[in-house]
């Protein structure tokens, strides 16, 4: 009750001198804003980074040719990765469910009449559909007799139909990939922008064989991806493919995978990584805000100490305790953090909007980040206020009444 | 209620022991009126804090109350100076941002009586003649008034004793006997009052004089001019 009215008296000597009070929310205002919008992207970045992962599939496995470290780096592309892996990958190894081996180039050209543009051109078992989880919308996916007979067919995405087609339905159509003629078969649903950038949506699908004789000529693979039984042997899997898989390519125990694996983990972590830079930048700019805020909200208040020295004395005087003084102080800086706190998280969920549509990365409005804001503020106005406060309460009330 | 055993007060001043109150010794019963008098420079002030608990003696004893005043710790004085003691000083002090009636429930601010404190600050301003004054600001009002809602202030808490440290300092003659004239209203109910001048005009309206001189107590006894001034 005591300590309720004690804390009341703060709030008068706020609204009296806002300019100043202002200034001191400033650095709060910044540090509190920036950490809603990392707290707030990080957070979305990494649902976000989790949604893809699971739509790549917790139980699949990437083997791309190479030792490449990263995928989809452009880089020779070594001659060993076969069909036949994939083969042996689900006959001799139990976990393997289902594997895909495909070819994958991108910027390729495509043409329609006198429309052309450039795609992920993907040559791939008739299983792609499937195991990618991405069926047509619009006519069929190839079958395994296309790919047999080397068919001349292509499916896809909707932005090389927005290219070439606008509005007109492309089934049916003579499309070229480089110099071959391809009949469209089908359109496959839209995926949208993966986390590397790339337009899901530029893809364009034809049969693995037809790929390697007609147009890469190339009997050699890109990547082979594979579907597990169960993901929970998912280590040990990785292990029996990378056995067998250096047994067929003759590898001597000196010499490197000339293939990379690819884990649903290793996804994640790269996903995360890019954000990680961003986010790092943000940390600091809110970390030196807050810093800088509770630095300037210090000094503000010694001298608002030192100008209302009478004050102290007139409520020593009338029986304040030292601790009341304390308090009142302390309640001010604290008050001021955290409307500078309230202010910051509005901006920053202003900002958040902004990031969001510049980094592509979707705009997640949750309150953890925003307990999370608010706290750092409490705790701002407790750390500027504790030793302007100490110096108010411990002031000699004759003193401060001279 | 007062009462000072051999009470010293020394100040350290660049090295220099600056003696200001040498065994001081004064008793003061409810409900007298006394003033304290002397030039400036003579220790009344430092004799009135140490009254008030806001400063303790060097050396010697101070019972108020009988409780031994001189052995409490910060806490203990700042209870005594809420419950039982009433300041007003020379220049007011009220806080200027603060209405009158805000001003005067300071006290209880800090006190853990629980009242209507607007009504508390409204019958005390009534008392000091500023039932229309409680919503304005201390730069609203004349020096004489300010002085009275300071009086009010240190009345909301029923104290045991009022002490005034030049309460007309600051006040012309008029409005300073209007402040004296308060201060014999309250001694007339039965307030015990100490005020502190270097006035003698103002050290007359009590019953009690006390003279210091070198922090020493030179005369202590009843007023008799007024009796003088009565037979006029
Ligand atoms: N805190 C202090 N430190 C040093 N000297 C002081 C202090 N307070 C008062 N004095 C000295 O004590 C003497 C008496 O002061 P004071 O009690 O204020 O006198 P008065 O109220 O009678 O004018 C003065 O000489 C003053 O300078
Ligand atoms: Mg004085």
């Amino acid at each position: 009750m005591r300590v309720l009215r004690a804390s009341k008296q703060a709030l008068s000597a706020m609204v009296e001198n806002k300019a100043r009070t202002f200034l001191m929310m400033l650095g709060v205002i910044i540090g509190v804003a920036t950490l809603t919008v990392i707290a707030s992207s990080v957070i979305g970045a990494r649902s976000d980074v989790m949604s893809k992962v699971q739509k790549f599939g917790l139980d699949q496995i990437m083997i791309m040719a190479g030792s490449g470290r990263k995928p989809g780096v452009p880089q020779p592309v070594p001659t060993t990765l076969r069909i036949e892996d994939a083969q042996a990958m689900v006959s001799e190894i139990s976990n393997v469910k289902d594997a895909v081996p495909q070819i994958n180039r991108r910027d390729f050209p495509v043409k329609f009449g006198n429309k052309s543009t450039y795609g992920v051109l993907v040559a791939a078992d008739a299983n792609w559909s499937d195991v990618w989880n991405t069926p047509p919308e619009r006519g069929r996916f190839f079958s395994r007799e296309d790919n047999a007979r080397l068919a001349r067919v292509a499916v896809i995405g909707r932005t090389i139909v927005k290219d070439l087609f606008e509005s007109d339905d492309p089934v049916g159509k003579q499309i070229l990939l480089g110099n071959n003629p391809f009949e469209v078969m089908g359109v496959l649903e839209p995926r949208g922008t993966a986390a590397s950038g790339v337009d899901m949506d530029s893809r364009i699908l034809i049969p693995l064989l037809t790929g390697q004789k007609r147009v890469f000529n190339q009997d050699y693979l890109f990547m082979i991806k594979i579907v597990l039984h169960d993901a929970s042997k998912m280590s040990q899997t990785v292990e029996d493919v990378r056995a067998l898989l250096r047994e067929r390519h003759n590898l001597q125990p000196a010499v490197e995978d000339d293939f990379t694996i690819v884990t649903p983990t290793q996804v994640m972590n790269l996903a995360s990584k890019v954000s990680s830079t961003f986010s790092l930048f943000l940390i600091l700019v809110s970390a030196i805000s807050l810093v800088v805020g509770a630095v300037v909200i210090a000094n503000i208040m010694f001298i608002a100490v030192n100008e209302r020295r009478s004050e102290v004395g007139i409520r020593r005087a009338v029986g304040a305790r030292k601790r009341d003084i304390l308090i009142q102080f302390l309640f001010e800086a604290v008050s001021v953090a955290v409307i500078g706190g309230i202010a910051g998280v509005l901006l920053g969920l202003v900002g958040l909007k902004a990031v969001a549509g510049f980094m592509k990365v979707p705009a997640v409005i949750m309150w953890q980040p925003l307990v999370l804001a608010l706290t750092c503020a409490v705790m701002v106005g407790l750390l500027a206020g504790i030793q302007p406060a100490r110096r108010a309460a411990n002031l000699n009330p004759i003193d401060a009444l001279k | 209620m007062i009462n000072l055993q051999k009470v010293s007060k020394t100040f350290q001043k660049e090295n220099m022991e600056v003696k200001v109150l040498q065994d001081v010794s004064l008793d003061v019963g409810d409900g007298e009126f006394v003033s304290i008098m002397a030039p400036s420079g003579m220790g009344k002030s430092t004799l009135l804090n140490i009254l008030g608990c806001l400063d303790k003696p060097t050396s010697g004893e101070y019972l108020f109350d009988g409780v031994p005043v001189h052995a409490m710790d910060d806490d203990d004085l700042s209870r005594i100076r809420n419950e039982k003691i009433g300041f007003v000083f020379q220049s007011f002090h009220l806080l200027p941002r603060m209405t009158a009636w805000e001003n005067v429930i300071l006290p209880l601010i800090y006190s853990d009586v629980d009242v209507d404190m607007k009504e508390r600050a409204f019958s005390v301003l009534t008392s000091v003649g500023l039932a229309d004054r409680v919503d304005h600001l201390p730069r609203e009002l004349s020096g004489g008034q300010q002085q009275r809602v300071a009086i009010a202030r240190a009345l909301v808490n029923s104290p045991r004793i009022i002490l005034a440290d030049e309460p007309t300092g600051n006040l012309d003659s008029a409005s300073g006997r209007e402040v004296m004239r308060v201060f014999r209203e309250l001694h007339a109910a039965g307030t015990t009052l100490i005020v502190v001048t270097h006035d003698r005009d103002v050290a007359e309206q009590a019953d009690r004089i006390i003279e210091m001189k070198d922090g020493r107590i030179s005369s202590d006894g009843p007023t008799k001019v007024r009796a003088v001034e009565v037979s006029k």
